[in-house]
């Protein structure tokens, strides 16, 4: 009744105030994108076919994130055992020399039941630190990137019998620090390659990624995607609902560690080159930065966050070097500017959510004291 | 209506016109000498001594030279290093690209770049990524021979007598094959020569702890170690950011000090020395004789002559410049990459070799372009 009462180009204010508000960290991205690109004057191809094949890339990792969320386990920095799971059955295809998209099959193939047990592990252990799963599966994952480190530099060779001198070090024990992927590189990406006026589209890799989009969105319309969300809105609720919190819970991890290490042996296909001990590390980083950039909290994720934010944290990535260097006159600032602009940028992210549900809060408790001044004004 | 739909049209016709004919433009302007060579190294944290070298390289060769970085997190942020080097294959005037060191992301970029432009020239030095991945992609590549040096530093330890050998290192690299066969060699080499071997687990830079947990468990435990082993124990670590930490605590507890990881006048020993004026304009930049004899000079003050020793030149700044030129003379038909007297003469020929010497190079294995570099030790006494 009060807005009612409002001037129309006032109202029109306030919604573009409001959109802007919600929307701040994606839209204080691409500002700084594009200024990014403004300043670097950089040559439109690379800089399209770079964001469009990093995209492709890291779309489908991005998206592993969303389901955790969801499901109330805020962002899961347990994807790098996904990652791990992905790896291994690259390690085993290339090991095979098993080329082209029977091996890059193959590898998802066998990934997946590896890393649905890692995802049953871990859901275990986030269960039973409810509260703190962000934190406890940052930590898991740095757990089992010893165990993985243990298996591929001490057990291959050894416990595992493994004869293949291109792949292993030369005393025979433990894998080299960097295995060519060349059987599959490309596999997925150049199967289908449009290539338009000088810009390269990997059409089954971003298909691939479109696919999850609609998997995705369809899955949080049936009972499972409703059970993620009743137990993230509330677990006590949910369970007094009839909804096995627990089991839920379990499920979302599995499936997020699975789409994670089909995300990662997309990734490698398209890199053509496992750096052995390291691929996997930064995968939870970037990938929960991705989200972050593109509007997306530890309580609400969309699949429009997942593709926007991994758009624009790549395409800050790509120019943020050049933009220094032009700004600055100095290679290595750009380096120092990159770091600076990404990594700050990822802290502000998470200091304007914070901002924004203070804010919520206080015209929440604002709206609630004028309901109450209503009442007794009556 | 229509006018605005006309107008559209029109718009993205003159667009499309502009950018196809931007494209065309570049490649019309090849011509016989106007070419480019894209050079990558760390930046100053990661290592000076490759960083300065580039810097000196872009003054020498006004608007020839297109000089970027690779991340300071190499290990996480590959996708930024192949980024960097397929930008500097965006621009069709660059025709060689030198990268030192070979960070992981090299062998990826090189095939994502030779894709489109399969003529491109890659000189890597230092690279790490393993021989087989690097050897059928990149045109030469240029190593410090690590295989040799696994006999020659435990030879050198044992002639300026120690009596045991410590080996500071972490899985990481001991999952790099060429410092995996060094290391099997000391073990060996010192077994001949009577010297004890002790391997110790460092923590990885880059690890959670990153380099200054490295360098504080390098600074605790070599008095540690010289306490349960005695003075005459040669220390070697194969971490570029352990060695300040490492000859400061050496020349502390009267150890011995062989070599650095990247044998180098100006690596370490000037900072953990307190020697002033070997960057950027200094007194000494450059002066590799000149830095030595001040190094001496502390050694000796210090009453450590005779216990610290390294290579005369610094091995990666000598990579970059001698791949610079070599990518120049490859680009303009003068060089070929297979032929090793030429290398070993781009190495020789390199201004930061004055005096040093000559370098002795050869092959990893018969027929790859891939180049292993010795250097005779200098030590301060």
């Amino acid at each position: 009744m009060a807005l009612s009462r409002q001037p129309a180009a006032r109202r029109i204010q306030s919604d573009v105030l409001g959109i802007v508000r919600q929307n701040a960290v994606p839209l204080l991205f691409l500002a700084l994108g594009l200024a990014g690109v403004l300043a670097t004057g950089m040559n439109p191809y690379f800089l399209a076919n770079e964001t469009i094949n990093r995209l492709a890339r890291n779309s489908f990792l991005v998206l592993s994130l969303l389901i955790p969320v969801t499901a109330g386990l805020g962002l899961n920095f347990g994807i790098v055992l996904g990652a791990m799971a992905g790896q291994a059955a690259l390690i085993a295809v290339t090991h095979w020399r098993i080329p082209g998209l029977s091996g890059l099959g193959l590898a998802l193939a066998l990934c997946t039941p590896l890393a649905v047990g890692l995802g049953w592990f871990a859901g275990m252990i986030l269960n039973r630190a409810k509260g703190r799963e962000m934190i406890t599966s940052m930590i898991l994952g740095f757990f089992m990137n010893g165990v993985y480190q243990l298996v591929f530099l001490f057990l291959v060779g050894t416990a595992i019998p493994m004869r293949n001198p291109a792949m292993l070090l030369t005393q025979g024990v433990g894998l080299r620090n960097t295995q060519d992927l060349e059987l599959i590189r490309w596999s997925l990406d150049r199967l289908v390659y449009w290539r338009v006026s000088g810009f390269s589209f990997p059409v089954l890799t971003l298909l691939a990624g479109a696919a999850l989009c609609a998997v995705l969105m369809f899955l949080a319309r049936t009972k499972l995607g409703q059970d993620f969300r009743a137990v993230g809105q509330d677990m006590h609720v949910a369970e007094v609902a009839g909804i096995n919190v627990d089991r839920t819970r379990i499920i979302a991890v599995i499936i997020s560690t699975t789409l994670a290490a089909w995300g990662q042996v997309i990734f490698l296909q398209n890199i053509g080159t496992l750096n052995t001990y390291n691929s996997h590390e930064q995968v939870g980083m970037f990938a929960i930065a991705a989200l972050l950039v593109g509007g997306a909290t530890v309580a609400r994720a969309t699949v429009a966050n997942a593709l926007v934010g991994t758009f624009l944290f790549h395409l800050l990535f790509i120019v943020s070097p050049f933009a220094g260097q032009r700004l600055l006159g100095q290679p290595q600032v750009g380096e120092y500017f990159r770091v600076f602009v990404a990594y700050g940028v990822i802290a502000v992210a998470l200091g304007l959510h914070a901002w924004q549900k203070r804010q919520q809060v206080l015209r929440a408790l604002a709206r609630d004291k004028l309901a109450a001044a209503e009442v007794s004004g009556d | 209506m229509r006018m605005t739909k006309i107008l559209v049209c029109a718009l993205v016709l003159v667009l499309a016109v502009s950018l196809v004919g931007s494209g065309c433009k570049k490649v019309v302007q090849e011509g016989p000498l106007v070419f480019k060579i894209g050079l990558m190294t760390g930046t100053v944290s990661q290592g000076e001594d490759e960083y300065r070298a580039a810097e000196r390289l872009v003054e020498q060769y006004p608007g020839r030279i297109v000089h970027l970085t690779y991340p300071d997190n190499f290990m996480q942020e590959q996708e930024t290093t192949i980024t960097q080097i397929v930008s500097l294959a965006a621009d069709p005037d660059i025709k060689a690209i030198v990268i030192c060191q070979g960070v992981p992301g090299t062998a990826a970029a090189i095939d994502t770049v030779r894709a489109d432009r399969p003529d491109m020239i890659f000189i890597i030095g230092v690279a790490h990524e393993d021989p087989n991945t690097i050897i059928p992609r990149a045109d030469i590549v240029m190593e410090v021979d690590n295989p040799s040096r696994g006999k020659t530093i435990p030879e050198l330890a044992h002639a300026m007598g120690a009596k045991k050998f410590l080996h500071y290192s972490f899985p990481r690299h001991m999952s790099m094959v060429l410092l995996a066969q060094r290391r099997d060699l000391m073990i060996e080499t010192c077994a001949q020569l009577g010297v004890e071997f002790i391997f110790v687990t460092a923590p990885d830079p880059m690890g959670p702890d990153g380099i200054p947990g490295t360098q504080q468990f390098i600074v605790e435990d070599i008095p540690r170690q010289v306490a349960v082993h005695g003075k005459d124990i040669a220390i070697f670590g194969t971490n570029c950011g352990m060695m300040e930490p490492m000859i400061k605590q050496v020349l502390a507890t009267g150890a011995i000090f062989v070599e650095q990881c990247c044998p180098s006048p100006t690596h370490g020993y000037p900072a953990a020395m307190g020697i002033e004026g070997v960057k950027g304009d200094g007194a000494l930049a450059g002066n590799m004789p000149a830095i030595l004899e001040a190094i001496r000079t502390k050694v000796v003050a210090a009453g450590a002559g005779g216990r610290f020793a390294t290579w005369p030149a610094p091995i990666n700044m000598v990579f970059i410049q001698a791949g610079v030129q070599l990518a120049m003379d490859i680009v303009e038909g003068k060089a070929d990459p297979a032929n090793l007297d030429q290398v070993k003469a781009a190495i020789d020929n390199a201004p930061l070799m004055a005096g040093a010497g000559e370098a002795q190079v050869k092959r990893i294995q018969p027929g790859a372009n891939y180049y292993l570099v010795v250097l005779g030790s200098y030590i301060f006494k």
